[in-house]
């Protein structure tokens, strides 16, 4: 039973990253209509920022800032000579414009940061609790911690501020919501801000829950996050959250813990296929 | 004048779909553009806007030329569309569709005011407040359209085919807001329809536009009389 829980409060908090890193892609697909793959090198940066400023400063109160904030630009940058540009193609070519932008960057990444696996050392200021003989490290804890209040920064952000509201309404009608003064192109440089951000964040927890910041560390998270957004509804931030939350319990329970011999990063094409066949617009998706 | 526009042009690739057009209105002024299904009018209507480029020609609003403005700083100098299909936001709530139509200056027009002011004109709109846009009857969200843009106090509406699929008696209704909006408040409005007929009887002039050119103006009585009009538009 403690391991059960145990496995349970891990699942969780892989969930909860996992759904750290599908909101920028929800959001990106909901305003733009673009399969955002190049999210994912946003998130190695930011886990490789992280680590650098942690390294030079010893402080996460300064990495983390640092990251979102090269992070926020790296995807105004991908957003505004990537996207913008080959928005008027059919889909698939800023499709394949963002695969570029992810391989590219993996690239960087390896000569920058070595092709090697770096540690990412870094002490949490507070320390684990067992509750009845369940363990729960401080890395589990500041996992969720910050993912509960970064969902509940964006939720606010999204439905009760003005920027928020902007972002809605260009998401449902581009053009109409121009013609009420809200401005396009800096709302969805907005969303870009956003998400970028959010996966900043997510960079660094994966980097100090595994210790590991390594240069492919996007290429799982890259199409697992595709497959989330597509369980979820395509552009449902709820179900973004929601689709995460039960692939990081179902890795964690059915792989980990009973044991069925599947490969743990297999599970989110098989909920992929399952909802494309059986209820297509997603969980949360609407019609 | 309070809208200029001169020679205007809008292709879509190789199709012409205004060759020139120029129009006026002054301040306080209900004009009417009438034509056809096809003939340009909402081409025409949302190239002021800015939601269409122009290929030629200029648009002057109070004095000073937007032909090259993009669609969201022409509505903030307070142009506002009524546009065809209504096209409110199907996700947001009727609150937040008008909350979206004020955007940026919700404490320059005093929003309460404003908010009870629309209430008051459409009732059904207080009522449903709360509920999602794609969840209106198709007046419902006309009159949701109309208040969108109404609320944010625009110096020109443009109102692009109000009419179309509304029950004969939301028509009456709609016509009769529009007239009562220029009368009583002064708002100056541009009306373009295919219902010829009713716009004829609420504006002062209008404009007979056919295949990308307008080809008859002068004061919505005489066009009443004219019998090129009543053959064309009017079916007598």
């Amino acid at each position: 039973m403690q391991l059960f829980i145990e496995q349970l409060l891990n699942g969780v908090a892989m969930g909860a990253i996992y759904s750290l890193i599908t909101l920028g892609l929800a959001l990106v697909y909901g305003i733009l209509r673009i399969l955002h793959v190049a999210h994912a090198a946003v998130y190695t940066a930011g886990a490789y920022v992280g680590l650098y400023v942690f390294t030079l400063s010893g402080s996460l109160l300064l990495a983390v800032p640092a990251a979102m904030a090269v992070c926020a630009a790296l995807g105004v940058a991908v957003e505004r000579f990537v996207y913008t540009p080959l928005l008027r193609f059919p889909p698939f070519v800023p499709l394949i414009g963002s695969i570029a932008v992810f391989l590219a960057m993996e690239e960087v990444f390896r000569i920058v940061g070595g092709p090697y696996i770096l540690s990412f050392p870094a002490e949490l200021p507070f320390s684990g609790i067992t509750i009845r003989g369940v363990v729960v490290s401080p890395a589990i804890l500041s996992i969720y911690a910050v993912s509960a209040a970064v969902l509940l920064i964006l939720w606010f952000i999204v439905t009760k501020t003005g920027l928020g509201l902007a972002m809605r309404a260009t998401s449902q009608d581009r053009d109409i919501a121009g013609t009420m003064g809200i401005n396009a192109s800096f709302t969805i440089s907005m969303t870009f801000v956003l998400g970028s951000a959010v996966a900043a964040i997510a960079g660094i927890l994966v980097g100090i829950y595994y210790n590991q910041v390594y240069p492919t560390m996007g290429a799982v998270p890259a199409y697992k996050c595709l497959a989330l957004i597509v369980v979820g509804g395509l552009g449902s931030l709820p179900g973004a959250v929601l689709a995460s939350l039960l692939l990081g319990v179902g890795e964690t329970l059915l792989i980990g813990y009973a044991n069925i011999p599947l490969p743990r990063d297999s599970l989110a094409f098989i909920a992929m296929i399952a909802v494309l066949l059986w209820r297509p617009q997603g969980l949360l998706g609407g019609k | 004048m309070l809208l200029e526009v001169s020679d205007l042009k809008v292709c879509y690739g190789d199709i012409h779909a205004v060759e020139g057009v120029s129009l006026s209105i002054g301040e306080g002024e209900l004009i009417s553009v009438i034509g056809a299904n096809g003939a340009g009018k909402s081409s025409l209507l949302n190239c002021v806007m800015g939601i269409v480029p122009s290929r030629g020609g200029k648009v002057i609003f109070c004095g000073r030329d937007i032909t090259s403005l993009p669609v969201h700083e022409r509505a903030r100098e307070g142009i506002r569309i009524v546009p065809e299909r209504a096209r409110v936001f199907p996700r947001l709530t009727v609150y937040e569709n008008l909350l979206a139509g004020c955007f940026g200056m919700k404490d320059k027009i005093s929003f309460p005011e404003k908010l009870s002011w629309i209430y008051g004109l459409f009732p059904v709109l207080e009522e449903r407040k709360s509920q999602l846009g794609s969840t209106l009857s198709g007046g419902e969200q006309q009159m949701l359209a109309i208040s969108r843009a109404l609320i944010s106090d625009p110096k020109l509406l443009l109102v692009d085919e109000v009419s179309m699929g509304l029950m004969p008696v939301l028509v009456d209704k709609v016509f009769e807001v529009m007239e009562m909006l220029n009368r009583e408040h002064g708002l100056t409005i541009l009306l373009v329809e295919q219902n010829a007929l009713a716009s004829l009887g609420i504006s002062s002039r209008s404009y007979v536009l056919e295949t990308g050119k307008i080809v008859l103006e002068g004061a919505s009585g005489d066009l009443l009389k004219d019998p090129k009009v009543q053959e064309a538009y009017l079916g007598l």
